[in-house]
């Protein structure tokens, strides 16, 4: 990953700062408790006798943020951390993959934008390859291959042996088999398409990149 | 004594049945496998697998889940020793050692005086968990409002002189976990507070979904930082089974590490998790020769394992008698059990004594089913540790979006591990401590809820704190611990604990 060593080191130059980490913690802190006491300003703090909603919030929210100006104030005084450095691609991704989870899973309608319910069969997938690219060593195949058996796995696991009520494919392909199937059959006859589907990936793209292939290598080191 | 004999044959009656005996295999196994995953400890471990427990009666449910939280415990040891990468706080001391002697083909050994130590230590736990529960129960009842609220008081300030680095962050991350648990219906006039309007925000932020954030995608976040560096050992496993000479150096570490690691594990504030640290150092002071510790002694890996151990099971201890769990596995317990209709406290055990004591059989049988599980799989966690991280990511987080989407079938949760994960990372990044906010969650609710009660019994005086004589008590350990934590000279010795 990008995410560099320089972080680790004594930074460079010498300000007033003493710990920059120690002024970033402490201003996300006051952001917090100054949106909590906003968030909170309409409701009745009450007495002591008789609290009202708002009065362990506020305080609450005024104890984090006394906590954050205490940061700032002991970032000018003590030396502390510098700041890590930060890299998006890691984040972006892996909030990306649980979005395109979130929203096609089942039916999810926002403004004017429908999607469809996909289920499991959709989502998973979805999942894993965008997820995967979180790191800038992902290779098509191998998430491919992944997400092709582990989503039949899911289906049968959460689905079919743990009767868990979770959207395991689209309604509209219900229509596709003869009416007389269950949904369990439907399920698992598309368990079994995509197991297939990963064998036939796993062994027709086999030639092309021998060695990225070995999952498990033998020398102990990754 | 007799009293004891009958509720633990009670106890086993109801967890040697085939049904519970095959789910406290089935979570133990469950637990190992996910557990052992590098990057993910017994939380997230557990909020994934919180699903799979739905469709039994509520002892299954739980004996299940019981077998989950220990074989996601061992699981991390297994991480900690073969590859080096402690899943949690408490294997780190475990890698120390463990992984020295993995290197010296010696793994299986330490893999089996960690399972052995391990299942000695969760004996004598369950032991003391049956032993201490009908007493401390009876306790329990003496407590009103006022008393609940200065013992979470002390719980939380524990936790603030446990967390490493900081105390100002820990307490910052406190004060944030307890405004968290805010959000939502107000308790008594069923205001909304805090949640932007949204309807699903009103029965507050779900444990799970912030847990599973936190632990869970912040984690896999913070690991794509690194550019990853997995020693998995190369040297063969070796045999498995300590001899005589193994066995003389580490019995008595065992032995100590277990009472040490019991005693800290009663305390609330997730007291478990010094168990190892202390045992660790107690070990190392106590040796003829320190300089072995750090290169492959065994006794730095029988002490802590079962401190770990033991602490892991008598944290039990807080959440069956008192209701108030002492860290955030055991608030997922209480999202388990609360889901299956048990509300967690003193009246489990006279209400529901089949659940009580089966649990408590359970943990025994778990303990017997890690070693038997384990031992012989261990070169199935081996082979599994070696899969890419690459890969084990994407697979992670598939499990966490459909763990947490079966939880309440609700997209918006699946949304929010994002947005905690996001907020879990930034944390992380800024050098604040997760776990203690996750336990000010955990105690926020049930601490407005007893300061409210508190406050109206006394007529809005916040002198009834310490004119009740048990709750100034606790208030003032709590003060005396705080002061403690906070003088220089201590806090060296804390920081050196913590660094080792």
């Amino acid at each position: 990953m990008p995410a560099s060593h320089e972080g680790s080191g004594v930074s460079g130059h010498r300000g007033p700062v003493r710990a920059p980490q120690g002024i970033a913690g402490g201003i996300l802190l006051i952001a917090l408790a100054a949106l909590a006491l906003w968030l909170t300003r309409d409701l009745d703090q009450g007495t002591l006798n008789a609290m009202g909603p708002a009065m362990l919030p506020r305080w609450l929210a005024i104890g984090v943020g006394l906590s954050g100006l205490a940061l700032i104030a002991f970032a000018f005084i003590r030396d502390g951390e510098p700041l890590e450095r930060w890299s998006l691609r890691g984040p972006f991704f892996v909030i990306l993959a649980i979005l395109a989870f979130a929203v096609t899973i089942r039916p999810f309608s926002l403004g004017s934008l429908t999607i469809p319910g996909l289920g499991v069969l959709v989502a998973g997938p979805l999942a894993i390859i965008l997820g995967g690219y979180a790191t800038n060593e992902a290779r098509f195949r191998d998430l491919l291959i992944l997400a092709l058996s582990l989503t039949p796995f899911c289906m049968v696991l959460f689905g079919d042996l743990l009767n868990l009520p979770i959207p395991i494919f689209p309604q509209a392909m219900a229509s596709l088999f003869p009416a007389d199937w269950s949904q369990k059959a439907i399920m698992r006859l598309m368990a079994a398409v995509l197991v297939v589907a990963a064998l036939v990936v796993f062994f027709t793209t086999r030639g092309s990149r021998k060695t990225a292939i070995d999952v498990a290598d033998h020398s102990g080191r990754i | 004594m007799s009293d004891l004999l009958s509720n633990l044959s009670l106890g086993f009656s109801v967890a040697l049945t085939l049904q519970n005996i095959l789910l406290a295999f089935l979570g133990c196994l469950v637990g190992t496998l996910i557990g052992v995953l590098p990057g993910v400890g017994p939380i997230a471990t557990i909020a994934m697998l919180l699903p799979i427990t739905f469709g039994f009666d509520p002892t299954g449910a739980l004996i299940m889940l019981a077998g989950i939280y220990y074989g996601a415990q061992y699981g991390g040891s297994t991480t900690a020793i073969l590859v080096n990468i402690p899943g949690e706080a408490t294997s780190v001391v475990t890698a120390l050692d463990g992984h020295q002697m993995a290197r010296q083909g010696r793994a299986g050994v330490a893999l089996g005086v960690a399972a052995i130590g391990s299942f000695f230590a969760g004996t004598v736990a369950t032991l003391v968990i049956a032993a201490l529960g009908a007493p401390l129960t009876g306790l329990a009842l003496l407590f009103g409002p006022t008393e609940y609220f200065s013992l979470m008081v002390m719980g939380l300030v524990f936790a603030v002189v446990l967390a490493r680095g900081s105390i100002l962050k820990a307490i910052a991350m406190i004060l944030v976990g307890v405004l968290l648990s805010t959000v939502g219906l107000d308790l008594e006039t069923g205001e909304e507070r805090m949640t932007f309007g949204l309807p699903f925000l009103s029965d507050g932020i779900d444990f799970a979904v912030l847990a599973m954030g936190i632990f869970g995608i912040a984690e896999i976040m913070r690991n794509l930082d690194h550019t990853e560096h997995r020693d998995v050992v190369r040297q063969s496993i070796g045999r498995l089974l300590p001899n005589k000479d193994d066995f003389k150096q580490a019995y008595k570490p065992a032995i100590r590490g277990t009472i040490i690691g019991a005693i800290l594990g009663i305390l609330p504030g997730n007291g478990a998790v010094l168990g190892p640290f202390a045992s660790y150092t107690l070990e190392k002071k106590l040796a003829k020769d320190p300089r072995r510790f750090g290169r492959g002694a065994i006794e730095g890996v029988a002490g802590p394992e079962s401190a770990n151990n033991a602490g892991a099971q008598t944290s039990f201890i807080p959440l069956l008698t008192l209701g108030i769990p002492p860290n955030a596995v055991m608030a997922l317990m209480v999202g388990a059990m609360t889901i299956h209709g048990i509300i967690p406290g003193p009246q489990v055990m006279t209400k529901n004594p089949n659940l009580f004591w089966g649990m408590i059989a359970s943990m025994w049988v778990g303990n017997l089913m890690l070693l038997i599980i384990n031992l012989p799989l261990v070169g199935m966690w081996v082979r599994l540790l070696k899969v890419p991280y690459r890969l084990l990511f994407p697979a992670i987080l598939m499990f966490c979006c459909i763990g947490i989407y079966s939880i309440n079938s609700l997209p918006t949760d699946v949304m929010f591990i994002a947005l905690f994960g996001l907020v879990g990372y930034t944390l992380m990044k800024f050098g604040f401590e997760p776990a203690p906010m996750l336990l000010g969650f955990v105690l926020g609710k049930l601490m407005e809820e007893n300061l409210r009660r508190a406050l109206i019994i006394s007529r809005g005086s916040l002198e009834t704190f310490i004119e009740r004589p048990v709750s100034a008590g606790l208030l003032a350990v709590s003060a005396i611990l705080l002061v403690i934590a906070l003088l220089p000279s201590i806090r060296k010795g804390r920081d050196e604990v913590f660094t080792e």
